[in-house]
């Protein structure tokens, strides 16, 4: 016999109500006053968000998010800086005890858990999507969700956006991201990077649609029965006392982890194939590539590798000995061909942008 | 059914949540476990416990986040804190790089050396590491 979750559905709600009801929702969870709960979210207005740990001046075009009416606000859930358009995604979340029958205990095996339940969703839109670890989920390497949770107490939260509708050109022009924002063809290759849900299916399903289908995928991955539910009093009576941390600039914009940084690094490294351009996202201070964008005019066979391969350069070790390790594992373990591209020329590549150096051979 | 993939040194001492203990007179040094990377995966960022936090067995003391993962420290034993790693907060790779030398996360002062008698020393760990992977194996649904 499956067990009953709560299906709640908060409606678009202000970033600071939304980040609050994460926090109360697995509070409540953790201390037994709720069920299981799955939870449909949106945003208005528009808003950014960081992780738990980032920093809002590293992450976050504040000047002009100001100017557009933007929101700021933090997250208690792990990963990068986000842009949530006004109701062109769709959040979902998924709360429950991490000793839960069927929920892994290794982190990796639970992210492509929740992620092939969203996925079973998107099937049930007409989206054949993929899981791609550690926490995406893409459209022929188009990333369409991403993800990311954390706990309190015994219980977990995890969540995921879905683009529907999406604004790539104010995602660009609001968050710190690795391009150069005044080159052309650097946005049009960094949009190629994200796709929607109105690009896949060349129609945009009502929103009630979507949310439909996404719960039963999770119903169904999960094992579980969804019974409509709306906040409880106790949930209510706790948004009113921890909504005016979450307005705060000290939640905001406090620092959890105060050294880090945030560079925009980038090189050009002509190999026999063809020039390589790396641009990175660059926390010198921890060591990490935050995020990586490599294009060029090498072509690479099949197109998505240039994609996967950033998505494993990200949040990996800068030091040059782990970057060359991450580029020929990728190489030994992806089947890719680029005539006259060896992995050592993206080493190179990468490598020069992390030390500044700009050498051609 | 022993673990024989994951270091367990004989001379430290574990609790449930992946934490290694080495004891030095009422002392404490305490770090991440090699099986407890193993659940976590690659850590991206560290917010430990600052000189003279006490903190209380069980409870939570401070962040881990790897993947897009924010999960809670907890401590192993009830104290006070005497001196965090600063070098492992501002590089958490040396954790996954070293988990039982330069990644060690804080050292401690004991309130209750008998708290110690309470973990498990490194044939309980062995032991304890098996029956998860064993759970994990029964329950995982995919």
């Amino acid at each position: 016999m499956s067990s009953s979750w709560r299906l709640l559905d908060t409606g678009s709600l202000s970033a600071a109500h939304n980040m609050a009801l994460d926090k109360v929702i697995l509070s409540a969870r953790s201390r037994n006053l709720v069920p299981n709960t799955v939870r449909f979210l949106q945003f208005s207005p528009q808003c950014v968000l960081v992780g738990y740990h980032q920093a809002v001046e590293l992450e976050v075009e504040e000047e002009y998010c100001r100017n557009k009416g933007i929101e700021i606000n933090r997250r208690i859930t792990g990963g990068g800086n986000l842009y949530w358009g006004d109701e062109s995604q769709l959040g979902w979340e998924l709360f429950a005890p991490r000793d839960s029958a069927g929920i892994p205990n290794r982190l990796e095996d639970m992210y492509r858990l929740m992620c092939e339940s969203a996925i079973a969703g998107l099937k049930r839109l007409g989206v054949t999507a993929s899981y791609r670890p550690a926490n995406d989920i893409e459209v022929n390497g188009r990333k369409i969700s991403g993800t990311g949770g954390t706990e309190i107490g015994d219980a977990f939260l995890y969540q995921g956006t879905l683009l529907t509708d999406f604004d790539v050109d104010t995602m660009i022009a609001s968050l710190k991201l690795p391009i150069k924002k005044l080159e052309d063809k650097q946005i049009k290759s960094f949009k190629n990077r994200v796709i929607d849900l109105k690009e896949v299916l060349g129609y945009l399903p009502p929103m009630q649609e979507i949310k439909k289908a996404m719960a039963e995928g999770f119903a169904d991955v999960l094992e579980v029965d969804l019974v409509p539910g709306g906040l409880t009093a106790a949930e209510q009576a706790m948004l009113e006392e921890e909504l005016p941390q979450f307005q705060s600039p000290e939640w905001i914009y406090g620092l959890r982890t105060p050294q880090q940084d945030n560079e925009l690094k980038r090189a050009e490294y002509k190999s026999t194939g063809g020039l390589i351009k790396v641009s990175l996202r660059l926390d010198q201070t921890r060591k990490v590539i935050k995020s990586a964008f490599i294009t060029g005019d090498f072509f690479a066979y099949p197109e998505r590798s240039i994609l996967d391969l950033e998505a494993v350069l990200k949040n990996t070790s800068s030091e040059a000995p782990k970057v060359q390790e991450v580029v020929n594992t990728f190489f030994d373990t992806h089947k890719v061909r680029i005539p006259g591209v060896k992995p050592e020329d993206f080493t190179q590549a990468l490598i020069n942008a992390i030390e500044g150096t700009n050498n051609e051979c | 059914m022993e673990n024989l993939q994951w270091q367990v040194p004989e001379d430290l001492y574990y609790d449930r949540n992946d934490y290694w203990v080495k004891i030095q007179r009422d002392e404490a040094v305490i770090g991440l476990t090699a099986f407890g990377q193993y659940n976590t995966g690659d850590i991206l960022y560290l917010e430990l416990p600052t000189e003279g936090t006490a903190l209380t067995r069980g409870k939570k003391i401070g962040s881990i986040e790897s993947g897009k993962w924010v999960g809670k420290l907890t401590a192993p034993l009830t104290g006070q804190v005497i001196e965090s790693n600063q070098k492992v907060e501002s590089n958490p790779h040396i954790v996954n790089q070293d988990a039982f030398g330069e990644g060690w996360l804080y050292r401690m002062l004991l309130q209750d050396p008998a708290e110690v008698a309470e973990l498990m020393n490194a044939t309980g760990y062995d032991r304890w590491i098996a029956e998860q992977i064993q759970k994990e194996k029964e329950t995982t649904v995919l």
